[in-house]
């Protein structure tokens, strides 16, 4: 080719690139900078790269999210550290474009190359950068800043410090709500840059304001700022200042703000100790599970462990508890589904806490005392009161749990199964077996596709937990039986459960109880089905290894070479071209060849192309061999 | 449904009210407002009888419903009480009103709810007869009911029963007190209205803050009480000039967060009908605020993926604009081409109809900015396997005025347009498409045979020429990849290398 011998000059290539109409192309250009970066050489990309890139920003918002995105990663490329503020000004610019993607993205960056920068450079034009922003004309510019301030402020100079908290202060105070939005959720970050002594004088002044803003949707950011800040603060400022905000908001009349305490209420629970959290969080979490409004029960239901996590076991049950047990037939489906989703978790954690104050292994205890529940007697003297504490929580939990698993919503039976590992933990897979079987044999049936699918999903994890006699007994005609489902995703998810469960169980297994019924579909008269059944040859071959897909597989694709359904023939060629790999040079040349030599003169395009594609990639495997 | 309410109630006077044609013109359109806020004081508010009421309903006010009872009964009927009396009852059963019923429960609180609602509908009908004089504290008392009422905050949207989730429906949804809200905005909008009503004083109580709290009732899903609000607060923009910039400032937020943070609101056609009128409206020359409200707000609210719902008032009110000041079209049209969808179909037919609007009201010199950008989006149009999306771009050579515009640019506009044409009648799957193709084809012939056929030429050279370029592409890149390796680097950088995929989808 004449053109070798043309010179290259990077720089002309993307100037070139990035004129096509064609977006795409502008896009995979961007995408390649670093090719592009290294090609130049670093001073040049220094001199001559970058100022162009500051310059030509007035692209499409995609390719100028994918600037944004590159040029975060970008420091090796002008030289180190000792020259990433060369990559300030392009961003800068982005910072401040109308789309917030981009806006994000480049903050982002710009908080990435920031956090590698000599403190120096950051005192000379990281924080200018903050500040030009930060007085940014346009709203847009003022949001991005706010997500800069705790990148600069650690290696700021005593009087620079002043000044950008005041900066921080006044955008917190922005007559624009965007502004002040931003302000409020970067509040946390920025705030645990701050020294204690400013901290209290004034971050926690500008959190009051923002608490009492005019708009809800800087409030409800502010709510966000409460657990951040409430770690930050010691335990008496955290009772005196946010204690007060958060029960107040936990009552507020707007459910998204109360929706958002119930979200991080557990948080705040250590930063104010134990004495507030009995008197003053534990009743405002308790309104938040009974409250009016499903959100917020949603929301609520989906921390109980968590909050229980932390609290005294004998909180947790007497104040706790009894919520759990409403929750769990609450009139919201989507409430018990959250319940479901966490309430595995409950068990333990209370169970724990009876254990730690006898030093015993949380699951030793709880094997312990699954069997002293089957038994009902006691191995160990002196753990009565214990056990009849902890038989008590189980005897309470197991109703809601099964209720939970007898649910007429799918969700929350599946929630409850997902966390199936945890249910062994505690209860033991025999007192469920009943229970669960036929909740699994009827989210395997279930009319609404995408419950199957979620099933399915969970199987493999149901495999390790159950063992394999369980499996072998109840559920491996149900893995089958989804092979031939009338859904698509369905076939395609079974296809890849079976290659999963190979996985889990192993090759010998595998052999007596899928691979024989497998290949016994092959025969099905549908011919969607035997493609199935050729995806699942394709996945399980590199499971079974070399000696079965010679012996087993490999004869079964070769027949269906021969089908009358040209799609079926297609993916055979693909799949033959899958398994040149795993198996040995001889057989690629005894058996897949001669079949994809016929198939590549078969009447139909579609079959030709396939074959004359596995056949070039065998060739390659040869070449390269 | 307003007006079978309004029907029901006993109307006292039969002579022609001013106000009447107030309450029925509450319910349709609120473009023709203007005529009413310069209507003169119908002068029923005399002096002394303002004098009285303000002495005595001072001792009554701020005084809840359960106080100031020795002052009147708000149980009264206001044609049981002296003339003297009735501005203390009217007072009285606004408070009486600030009480908030429950209406989740049907069966709940069903004498409450009747009397609450006796007591507004009186409300109204007093405030309608034009006997109601609305002094200081009958301001206050007024703002302070609608505020109780009217100010909630909205339920989370339902989530769908059906776990397939997959038809949303948008089945508007109706509040349960409604029949209880509308009479409270009924009574609202005759106050806004009220020709005695003087701004200076009500402007401390309509404020910044009931202005927003108003503005925020505008995401209510049920599309009667938006519609309610819109006629609310185009009187309120009407009457309250010193309220304009801030309302102006406070819609464009609400807009702001719409397209740059939520793309959720119900009310944005509603705003933006208020707008259409305020738009026209503007003094001419155009401040440089109201510009700025067309960049920052109005171009940005083509991108949202929801713009079919206020699309129309989108579009009207960007006409209005150009109505004011052509000198905005190639703006305008840069906006239109900066937020072009890609891949929603419908999107791409509204603007090509937004565009054609646009187009017709640009002149020579507008054009002429834009034309280029604009023609090979056309151009993209054209070739749009979405047959509508290519008839509608094909359709823009009907209209005459940008037929116009085209011809007086064809040296530029057809170099760009005769490939998209070449490629329509090579492979178009739509034989309507064809069919139009080959007429815009004909016509650009009988403009310009020679220019088209030297851009034919040049398009079938290209073609060809086309896959070598993308070779060539390939080749450069390359060797760019090469000539980068050699080069030293800092930390690992992994080269982009594509495995072959391996496992094979059936």
């Amino acid at each position: 080719m004449a053109m070798i011998d043309e010179p290259l000059y990077p720089i002309a290539v993307l100037i070139d690139e990035l004129k096509n109409e064609d977006i795409q192309l502008r896009l995979n250009s961007i995408r390649r900078l670093s090719t592009i970066a290294r090609a130049l050489g670093e001073e040049r990309t220094r001199k001559e790269l970058i100022p162009f890139l500051s310059e030509n920003n007035d692209d499409d918002d995609e390719v100028l999210l994918a600037m944004a995105e590159e040029l975060g990663v970008f420091i090796p490329y002008v030289g180190g550290v000792e020259h990433a503020n060369v990559l300030l000004p392009p961003l800068e610019t982005l910072c401040t474009v109308e789309e917030t993607c981009v806006r994000d993205k480049a903050v982002e960056s710009l908080c990435r190359i920031g956090s590698q920068m000599r403190e120096s450079d950051l005192v000379e034009s990281f924080i200018p950068l903050v500040k030009r922003l930060a007085a940014g004309e346009w709203f847009t510019a003022r949001v991005s800043s706010c997500g800069l301030f705790h990148i600069a402020y650690p290696s700021a100079p005593e009087t620079l410090k002043t000044e950008l908290r005041t900066i921080y202060s006044q955008l917190c105070q922005d007559d624009m709500p965007m502004v002040r939005r931003s302000a409020a959720s970067n509040l946390g970050k920025f705030a645990a840059t701050v020294e204690s002594a400013h901290l209290k004088a004034d971050i926690m002044s500008i959190f009051e304001d923002l608490t009492q803003d005019d708009q809800d949707s800087v409030r409800l950011l502010a709510v966000e700022g409460c657990a951040a800040l409430g770690k930050l603060l010691e335990p008496q400022d955290c009772v005196t200042h946010i204690l007060p905000v958060i029960v107040s908001f936990s009552q507020d009349k707007s459910w998204r703000v109360r929706y958002m305490v119930a979200n991080q209420l557990y948080e705040l629970c250590e930063a104010v100790g134990p004495e507030p959290t009995r008197s003053d969080l534990v009743p405002a979490y308790v309104r938040l599970l009974r409250d009016n409004e499903a959100e917020v029960r949603i929301a609520a239901a989906g921390k109980v462990t968590k909050f229980c996590r932390i609290l005294n076991p004998e909180l947790a049950i007497q104040h706790i508890l009894p919520c759990v047990k409403e929750l769990s037939s609450d009139s919201s489906q989507h409430v018990r589904s959250a319940l479901a989703s966490v309430i595995m978790g409950m068990a333990p954690v209370l169970g724990k806490h009876a254990c730690t104050g006898l030093n015993l292994k949380s699951s030793h205890f709880v094997q312990k005392m699954s069997k002293v529940k089957a038994v009902a007697c006691s191995p160990i003297p002196g753990l009565t009161w214990l056990e009849q504490h902890w038989d008590a929580t189980i005897e309470q939990l197991l109703p809601i749990f099964l209720s939970l698993l007898k649910d007429e919503f799918p969700d929350v039976r599946l929630n409850i199964i997902s966390k199936l590992d945890q249910v062994n933990q505690v209860i033991g897979i025999d007192l469920l077996s009943q229970s669960l079987l036929p909740a699994i044999v009827e989210l395997a049936e279930d009319r609404h596709w995408r419950v199957r699918l979620a099933i399915i999903e969970y199987i493999p994890l149901l495999a390790s937990q159950l063992g394999v006699g369980f499996f072998d007994d109840k559920l491996g005609a149900l893995c089958m039986q989804w092979l031939k489902d009338k859904v698509y995703s369905i076939r395609d998810a079974a296809a890849n459960n079976v290659k999963r469960l190979a996985e889990e169980f192993g090759p010998d297994w595998a052999m007596q109880h899928i691979i024989p019924q497998v290949l016994d579909m092959i025969s099905n008269p549908h011919y969607l089905y035997r493609m199935t059944i050729l995806h699942a040859i394709s996945l399980l071959a590199p499971v079974m290894g070399s000696e079965i897909t010679c012996s087993k597989l490999l004869p079964v694709v070769v027949n269906a070479s021969k089908d009358r359904v040209p799609n079926i023939k297609f993916n055979v060629a693909k799949v033959l071209q899958a398994l040149i790999p795993i198996v040995d040079q001889s057989v690629v040349e005894k058996t897949i060849r001669p079949c994809l030599v016929e198939l590549s003169e078969d009447p139909d395009v579609d079959v030709r192309f396939f074959a004359s594609q596995a056949l070039q990639s065998s060739d390659q495997v040869m070449m390269s061999s | 449904m307003l007006k079978q309410i309004l029907s029901k109630l006993p109307r006292k006077s039969s002579k022609s009210d001013p106000l009447d044609c107030a309450g029925s013109d509450s319910s349709n359109n609120a473009t023709n407002f203007g005529n009413e806020i310069r209507r003169s004081n119908s002068g029923n508010a005399t002096l002394n009888g303002l004098n009285v009421v303000k002495r005595m309903s001072s001792a009554i006010f701020p005084a809840s419903v359960t106080a100031g009872m020795e002052v009147v009964e708000p149980y009264l009927s206001f044609k049981d009480v002296s003339n003297a009396e009735k501005q203390n009852l009217f007072v009285s059963k606004l408070n009486l009103c600030c009480v908030v019923v429950d209406f989740t429960d049907p069966d709940k609180n069903h004498v409450e709810n009747d009397l609450k609602r006796q007591t507004l509908i009186e409300l109204v009908d007093f405030v309608s007869s034009g006997s109601a004089r609305f002094t200081e504290s009958a301001i206050a008392a007024m703002c302070k009911m609608c505020a109780i009422n009217l100010f909630r905050v909205f339920p989370p949207k339902s989530r769908s029963n059906c776990t397939g989730g997959e038809t949303e429906d948008e089945e508007p949804m109706f509040d349960p007190a409604w029949s209880h809200l509308q009479i409270v905005y009924e009574l609202l909008l005759r106050f806004i209205s009220y020709s005695s009503l003087d701004a200076k004083v009500a402007k401390k109580y309509i404020d910044h803050s009931f202005i927003l709290r108003l503005l925020d009732l505008f995401d209510s899903e049920d599309p009667r009480e938006r519609d309610c609000l819109k006629t609310i607060l185009h009187r309120i923009y009407g009457k309250f000039m010193v309220h304009r910039p801030f309302l102006r400032k406070a819609v464009s937020n609400i807009i702001y967060r719409f397209v740059f943070e939520t793309e959720r609101h119900n009310g944005i056609a509603e705003l933006l009908e208020i707008f259409g009128s305020v738009i026209s409206g503007f003094a001419l020359p155009l401040k440089e605020e109201h510009k700025i409200f067309l960049w920052r707000a109005l171009i940005p609210l083509h991108k949202p993926k929801s713009v079919g719902i206020y699309h129309q008032q989108l579009t009207y009110c960007v006409a209005q604009f150009l109505e004011k000041e052509p000198k905005l079209a190639s703006t305008v049209i840069r906006g239109l081409l900066k937020y072009w969808p890609v891949t929603n179909s419908q999107k791409e037919l509204m603007f090509l109809s937004e565009l054609e609007e646009v187009l017709e009201m640009s002149n020579m010199v507008e054009f002429q900015k834009i034309m280029v950008p604009l023609f090979r989006r056309i151009a993209c149009c054209l070739n749009s396997s979405h047959f509508q999306v290519a008839e509608r771009a094909h359709f823009l050579w009907n209209n005459e005025h940008i037929l116009n515009l085209v011809t007086h640019n064809r040296q530029v506009i057809v170099p760009l347009i005769i490939p998209a044409l070449e490629r329509n009648t090579k492979n178009h799957w739509n034989q309507a498409v064809l069919n139009l193709t080959l007429n815009v084809r004909k016509m650009f012939c009988e403009m310009d045979e020679e220019l088209v056929l030297a851009c034919q030429g040049k398009f079938e050279e290209e073609d060809l020429k086309s896959s070598v370029a993308a070779e060539k592409r390939r080749t450069t890149w390359e060797r760019l990849e090469t000539a980068a390796g050699y080069q030293p680097v800092i930390g690992n950088i992994s080269i982009l290398v594509k495995p072959a995929t391996c496992s094979v989808t059936c």
